[in-house]
C-alpha cells in the first residue's frame, strides 16, 4: 500500500462519477426497467395484526381477465430467512402483522392487478396482538412464532428460546457485576425508549424477476447487496447459484432497508407461475411503510454505579429489541449493538442482556447504526444524568471514564494508538461549541424571561461493523486498448458514493488520470466478482484493499512484460504518468496502452496479453463471541465519534431549532473530502429525523396509523440545522485502505441524545423518550416543574 | 391507483353549471386537484366526471371590484397569492397563510378557493379569510348568490354548498384592506405539515377584534367578535376554550392545542404573529 504524506488523488474532493447521469435523470433504476412480456404484481395484505388465516378464495380474482397468475401462502412451502430463518414469502396459517402480504396476483396491467386483489376473499380467526415488547417478553402461551424451535439458524451466533417470543439472546460478562455495584458510591437507573421508524429512502423497493427455462432466474432488484440476494434466493428454492443471475442497477437510497432479501422470492413465484413472463412489483411508499420492514423498536433500562470522584465501578443493561414478527436483521442488531452496548468507556464490571423479542408489528431490520442509533439515545442521555448525579460536569466525567488506549473493550479487545480516538473527537466538538459548563440557574431565569432558552449538549458515539468472521471483498481491473481502466466490484453504490474514492485509489497507485477510470454501475452477479454486502460502513475500508491488490497484480503483470522487454529485473521499475519507466533510466519507459492487450516487439512478436487485476481482502483474526461472556473479537475496525450541538427553545410552545451541531469522526483517513462531507450532513439530518419526529404509531389493535408521509413525518429543508460543522481526525488504521476506517452510519448516531442534553442544559428537563417532539418539550416543561413552570 | 373517469374542461360559468346538471352526483369540480387526486388514488372518491374549472379565463384572476374588494378567483393558486403583490401589500395574512399550505410543488397548483371547498379543520386559508370577513361567491343555476365564510363550513369536510353550485370565487371587503391581520401555525416539523393547531386574528379600523381557531373543532371556528378598545384578556381566552373541542390524535394532544391557542391568541393581540 502507497504510504506517502502527501497524496495527488487521495483526499481530495473529486466530484462524484454519478452525478450527470443522476442529475440528468439518465440513471437507470428498477422501475425504469420494461422487459418483453412483462406482468406487473400487486399484493393483497393483512388488515389485523395476529389471527389464523381460515380460509383464502382466489376464484374471483383468477377468473378476471388479464389475471396470469394468483398465488397464496398455502401454495408456498417454503422458508426465508437471513440468521433465524422463519419466514414465509407469504403468510401461511397466520398473519402476524397488519401489512403482512397474504396473496399476490400477476396481471397484464397493474389496474387489472389492483381490481383482481379486491376479489379476493380471506377469512380470519382473530388472535390477541401483542403489541408490548415487555408483554411479549414475559409471554408463554400466545406464541407468535409456536415453531420457534424448529426454524433452522446460524448456530454459532444466534440463540431462540423456543416456547416463547424470544429469538435470540446476546449476553456480556466482564468482570464481577456485583463487586462493582458494591464498590459505588451512587447508583444511577433509568429506562429509555425508542420506537421503530422508516428509512424513507426516496427509492422504494422493487424487483422485475423472470423464472426462466430449465430453473434459469433472471433477477433485477433495488437492493444494496447483489450476491446475498443470489445466495439467500437459492437457499429459499435450493437452486444452485451459478443458475440465478442477480443485476443491481442504480439504487435511490437503502440506509439497511434494503440489506438481505426481500421482494425477489416472491416475484419469483409469481413469475414461475405465470409460465416464465417476467413480472415487476414496485413497493408504494405506503407499502414501503406498513409491509416492508422497519427499524426496531428498543426499550431499555441502564443501570450504573459510581464513585464519587466520577469513575464507573460497574454498568448493566438489559435490552429488549422489539423485533417485530419477523426476526430478519433484528437479531444481529440485538447481537451487534450488545457486543457494543457499553459504548466508547471503559469498565471493568460490566453485564449486558440483550433479547430480541417477537412483537405483531411491522417488522424490523437494518437500519443505518444497526441498533446504536437507538442504543446511543438512552446511554448518552444516562451518561449525563450520571455526571449530575454526582455533581461533575459532563465533560469531566466523559473525560475520566472514556477509552484509551491499553484499556479493554466490552468483548475484550485491548484498546491501542491505531484503535481511533473518541477523546479527540469530543474534544474537538467541544471546543466548536465553547462548552464551559452548564449555565446557572440566575443566567436561565434571565434568559427564560426573554422567551427563549439556548442550551448545549454533547455526546459520543462508537460503531463497528456488524459482519461475520469471514467477510470478504474481491474486485478485478481491466485494462482497455486506451490505457484506460475499469473496475467490477459487486458491492453496490446506492448513493453513498463510494464508488468514486475507488477511483481515487486506482489513480494513486497507477498513477492514471481519473478521468481514465470507470467503475461499472449496475452490479451483476454473472460478470461481477464476490463481495459479502454492502453493509456496515465496511466497503471503503476492506473494498478498498482489495482494489489495492487488483493495482498491485496489474503492476506486478506489467513489470513481468517490461523486464523481458528491457531485459532486466522486475523490481527495477517505476510507475509514472501512465507509464512503467526504468527506475535508473527514465528514458526507458513502456505506456500502459502499450501493454493493454499485450506488448508487440518491432520485429511482430507478441507477449503479455490483456492486462487484468485482480484484488481479494479478506478480515482476519475475528471471532466468534463467546456464547456466556460475548467475550472474542467480533470488531474490523472501531469508528469513534462525537457531536455537539447548540439548540434555542421557545419556552411557552416548546418548539427548538437545532443552530448549530458540531460533528467529529476519527475516520482514520479523509479519501474524498467533499464526498465525507455530504455523508456526514446527510447522516446527521437523518439523525435529527429519529431525533425530533420520527416513529410509527400502532392502534390498540395493532394497525399502523401512521402509514404515510401525512403523519410519519421526516425533516425537511426548513428542519435542518442552520450550521453544520464536519471535523475529521485521522488517526490512521492499521487494516483499512490508506488507513480509512468506515464513516457511512456513524453521522446518524447520537445526534439525538446531544439534543435531548441540550434541552436539559436549556430547561433542566429529563427526556427518555424519541422521538423529541415539540409537544414532548412542552409537557416535559409541565410535568417536572422546572425553571420555567 | 384511478379509476377510469370522463374528464370536461368548460369554458363558461354556464357550461361549468350545464355539466355539473347533467352528471350530479358522479361529477367533482376539479381545480389544483392536490386533494382531489390523493382522495381518488386512495379510492375515498371515485368521481365518474371531473369538471376542471381552470378553462374560464376570469377564474385565474386577482382583481379588485368598483367598491374596493378584494376578489380571489377559484383557479387563483396558492403561489398566485403568496407572491401577488397588492395582496402582499393591503392583505398580507393571506400571503401569510397561504405560504403555510404544503410545500412549493404543492403550492403551484393547489388553489385557496380549492383550501376553503376541502374543508378541513386544518385549513390554513379559513381562518385568515374568517377574520377578514369574507365572501364565498357560489354559482348557482339561477345566477350567483352569496354567503358569509363563517357559513360556508358545515362540518369535517362538509360544505353548505348545494347540489349544481361551485364556488367561483371569494371575496375580501374593502374595510379589511390594510387592516392589522396575522396568522399562526403549528405543526410536527417546520416544513410543509398539517397544522396541530392554528389561530388567525385581525383588528379592524371601526375597533372590532376578530379571532378564529382551526384543528380544534370539527370545523375552522370564528370566535364572536370582540371590543379592541377594551381588550380583556381573559374573556377572550376564556371564550376561546368554551368555543373549542380538540381531540388528542397523530398531531397533538387536546391539552397541547389548548395551551398552543392560548399563547396563540396573546401572541396575535401582541402584534407577534409570525408563523415559523
Amino acid at each position: 500500500m502507497n504510504t506517502k504524506k502527501e497524496y495527488k488523488y487521495i483526499g481530495k474532493s473529486v466530484p462524484r462519477i454519478d452525478a450527470d447521469e443522476k442529475v440528468t435523470g439518465q440513471a437507470r433504476y428498477v422501475s425504469d426497467i420494461s422487459m418483453p412480456g412483462m406482468l406487473h404484481a400487486k399484493m393483497l395484505t393483512s388488515p389485523v395484526a395476529h389471527a389464523k388465516i381460515k380460509k383464502i378464495d382466489t376464484s374471483k380474482a383468477k377468473a378476471l381477465d388479464g389475471v396470469v397468475a394468483v398465488l397464496t401462502g398455502e401454495e408456498l412451502d417454503y422458508h426465508v430467512g437471513l440468521y433465524l430463518v422463519d419466514k414465509r414469502i407469504l403468510a401461511r396459517d397466520k398473519v402476524r402483522y397488519q401489512g403482512e402480504p397474504v396473496a399476490a396476483v400477476a396481471a397484464e396491467t397493474l389496474e387489472i392487478a389492483e381490481k383482481a386483489i379486491k376479489l379476493i376473499e380471506v377469512e380470519y380467526e382473530l388472535l390477541k396482538p401483542l403489541l408490548d415488547v415487555e408483554e411479549s417478553f414475559n409471554e408463554k402461551e400466545n406464541l407468535i412464532h409456536p415453531d420457534l424451535g424448529n426454524y433452522s439458524h446460524l448456530k454459532a451466533a444466534f440463540f431462540p428460546q423456543p416456547g416463547t417470543n424470544i429469538c435470540h439472546v446476546s449476553k456480556i460478562r466482564k468482570g464481577d457485576i456485583d463487586k462493582g455495584f458494591a464498590e459505588a458510591d451512587v447508583i444511577v437507573e433509568r429506562e429509555y425508549n425508542n420506537p421503530s421508524v422508516q428509512h424513507v429512502p426516496m427509492e422504494t423497493h422493487g424487483a422485475i424477476v423472470q423464472w426462466g427455462v430449465s430453473d434459469k432466474v433472471m433477477i433485477y432488484t433495488s437492493a444494496q447487496s447483489p450476491f446475498t440476494v443470489r445466495n439467500l434466493f437459492c437457499y429459499t428454492f435450493k437452486l444452485p447459484h451459478q443458475k440465478v443471475r442477480v443485476v443491481v442497477p442504480y439504487v435511490g437510497g437503502g440506509f439497511g432497508g434494503k440489506a438481505g432479501i426481500h421482494f425477489e422470492p416472491l416475484v419469483g413465484c409469481l413469475s414461475r407461475a405465470a409460465g416464465g413472463r417476467p413480472v415487476k412489483l414496485i413497493a408504494t411508499r405506503e407499502e414501503e411503510y406498513n409491509t416492508l420492514p422497519c427499524r426496531c423498536g428498543l426499550k431499555f433500562k441502564i443501570k450504573t454505579g459510581l464513585k464519587k470522584n466520577g469513575k464507573i465501578t460497574a454498568q448493566k443493561l438489559v435490552l429488549l429489541w422489539s423485533a417485530g414478527a419477523y426476526a430478519d436483521y433484528a437479531v444481529n442488531v440485538t447481537r451487534a449493538s450488545g457486543y457494543s452496548a457499553g459504548g466508547p468507556y471503559y469498565y471493568e464490571n460490566l453485564c449486558t442482556d440483550s433479547y430480541t423479542v417477537y412483537t405483531n408489528q411491522v417488522f424490523g431490520t437494518a437500519y443505518r447504526g444497526f441498533g446504536h442509533v437507538e442504543l446511543f439515545w438512552g446511554l448518552e442521555r444516562h451518561m449525563d444524568l450520571c455526571a449530575d448525579k454526582i455533581g461533575i460536569d459532563p465533560y469531566e466525567f466523559k473525560k475520566i471514564n472514556l477509552l484509551k488506549p491499553d484499556n479493554t473493550t466490552a468483548t475484550g479487545e485491548i484498546v491501542t494508538d491505531s484503535s481511533g480516538s473518541v477523546r479527540k473527537c469530543l474534544d474537538a466538538v467541544i471546543k466548536e461549541i465553547n462548552w464551559s459548563g452548564h449555565k446557572t440557574n440566575e443566567e436561565k431565569i434571565t434568559e427564560i424571561k426573554s422567551g427563549k432558552v439556548r442550551g448545549k449538549g454533547f455526546a459520543v458515539l462508537h460503531k463497528a461493523p456488524a459482519m461475520p468472521t469471514n467477510t470478504s471483498s474481491s474486485c478485478v481491473i481491466k485494462m482497455n486498448e486506451n490505457g484506460s481502466v475499469i473496475l467490477n466490484v459487486s458491492a453496490t453504490d446506492y448513493g453513498n458514493g463510494t464508488y468514486t474514492p475507488l477511483t481515487q485509489i486506482i489513480a494513486e497507485e497507477m498513477d492514471i488520470p481519473l478521468s481514465k477510470i470507470h467503475v461499472a454501475f449496475e452490479t451483476d452477479t454473472d460478470r461481477d466478482p464476490y463481495d459479502w454486502q454492502t453493509v456496515a460502513s465496511r466497503f471503503m475500508p476492506m473494498g478498498g484493499r482489495a482494489v489495492i491488490n487488483a493495482c498491485n497484480e496489474l503492476k506486478k503483470k506489467m513489470s513481468e512484460v517490461a523486464a523481458k522487454v528491457f531485459e532486466c529485473s522486475q523490481d527495477d521499475f517505476i510507475f509514472e504518468d501512465e507509464k512503467i519507466i526504468l527506475k535508473n533510466n527514465p528514458e526507458k519507459f513502456i505506456p500502459y496502452e502499450k501493454l493493454a492487450t499485450g506488448y508487440v516487439f518491432p520485429n511482430g512478436n507478441a507477449i503479455g496479453g490483456p492486462l487484468i487485476g485482480v484484488g481479494v481482502y479478506i478480515a482476519e483474526g475475528l471471532t466468534n463471541l463467546d456464547k456466556e461472556t460475548g467475550q472474542g473479537l467480533p470488531a474490523f475496525n472501531w469508528t469513534f465519534g462525537a457531536h455537539g450541538v447548540e439548540v434555542e427553545v421557545d419556552v411557552e410552545t416548546g418548539e427548538f431549532t437545532v443552530l448549530k451541531i458540531a460533528s467529529a469522526l476519527d475516520v482514520g483517513k479523509v479519501m474524498n473530502e467533499a464526498s465525507l462531507k455530504g455523508q456526514l450532513i446527510g447522516g446527521v439530518v437523518q439523525g435529527l429525523g429519529t431525533a425530533i419526529c420520527e416513529r410509527y404509531v400502532y392502534s390498540s389493535d395493532g394497525r399502523l396509523l401512521n402509514k404515510s408521509f401525512t403523519d410519519n413525518k421526516i425533516p425537511t429543508a426548513k428542519d435542518i440545522p442552520n450550521v453544520f460543522v464536519p471535523i475529521f481526525i485521522e488517526t490512521p488504521h492499521d487494516k483499512g485502505a490508506y488507513g480509512s476506517r468506515g464513516a457511512a452510519e456513524h453521522p446518524m448516531i447520537s445526534v439525538a441524545p446531544a439534543i435531548g442534553n441540550a434541552l436539559k442544559d436549556a430547561l433542566g428537563i429529563e427526556l427518555t423518550e424519541m422521538p423529541i417532539r415539540f409537544e414532548d418539550v412542552w409537557s416535559a416543561m409541565q410535568k417536572e416543574k422546572t425553571l420555567v413552570g | 391507483m384511478l379509476n377510469s373517469f370522463s374528464y370536461y374542461k368548460p369554458k363558461s360559468e354556464i357550461e361549468i353549471i350545464e355539466t355539473l346538471k347533467s352528471f350530479g352526483d358522479d361529477a367533482k369540480i376539479l381545480a389544483g386537484g392536490t386533494d382531489l387526486l390523493v382522495y381518488m388514488k386512495q379510492q375515498i372518491a371515485g368521481p365518474k366526471v371531473l369538471v376542471d374549472i381552470k378553462g374560464v379565463p376570469d377564474f385565474s384572476k386577482i382583481d379588485v371590484d368598483s367598491g374596493g374588494n378584494l376578489i380571489i378567483g377559484a383557479a387563483v393558486t396558492c403561489n398566485d397569492v403568496v407572491e401577488n403583490q397588492y395582496i402582499r401589500n393591503h392583505f398580507p395574512v393571506l400571503a401569510t397563510a397561504a405560504k403555510t399550505i404544503g410545500s412549493y410543488q404543492i403550492r403551484n397548483r393547489a388553489t385557496v378557493v380549492g383550501n376553503i371547498c376541502n374543508a378541513s379543520p386544518a385549513a390554513d386559508m379559513a381562518g385568515a379569510f374568517l377574520v377578514l370577513d369574507a365572501v364565498v361567491i357560489i354559482a348557482t343555476e339561477k345566477g350567483n348568490r352569496e354567503i358569509p365564510i363563517k357559513h360556508f363550513f358545515v362540518g369535517v369536510k362538509k360544505t353548505s354548498l348545494q347540489q349544481n353550485e361551485f364556488v367561483k370565487a371569494i371575496k375580501v371587503p374593502a374595510d379589511y384592506k390594510d387592516a392589522e391581520a396575522s396568522y399562526l401555525k403549528a405543526s410536527r416539523i417546520k416544513g410543509h405539515d398539517l397544522g396541530t393547531c392554528n389561530a388567525a386574528m385581525s383588528r379592524s379600523k371601526n375597533g372590532k377584534i376578530k379571532i378564529a381557531i382551526g384543528s380544534c373543532n370539527i370545523t375552522p371556528v370564528l370566535l364572536p367578535d370582540f371590543d379592541s378598545n377594551n381588550i380583556d384578556l381573559a374573556n377572550i381566552l376564556t371564550t376561546a376554550m368554551n368555543s373549542i373541542k380538540p381531540i388528542d390524535d397523530l398531531r397533538g394532544s387536546k391539552e397541547y392545542r389548548k395551551h398552543l391557542v392560548q399563547v396563540f391568541i396573546k401572541r396575535l393581540l401582541n402584534g407577534k404573529g409570525h408563523s415559523h
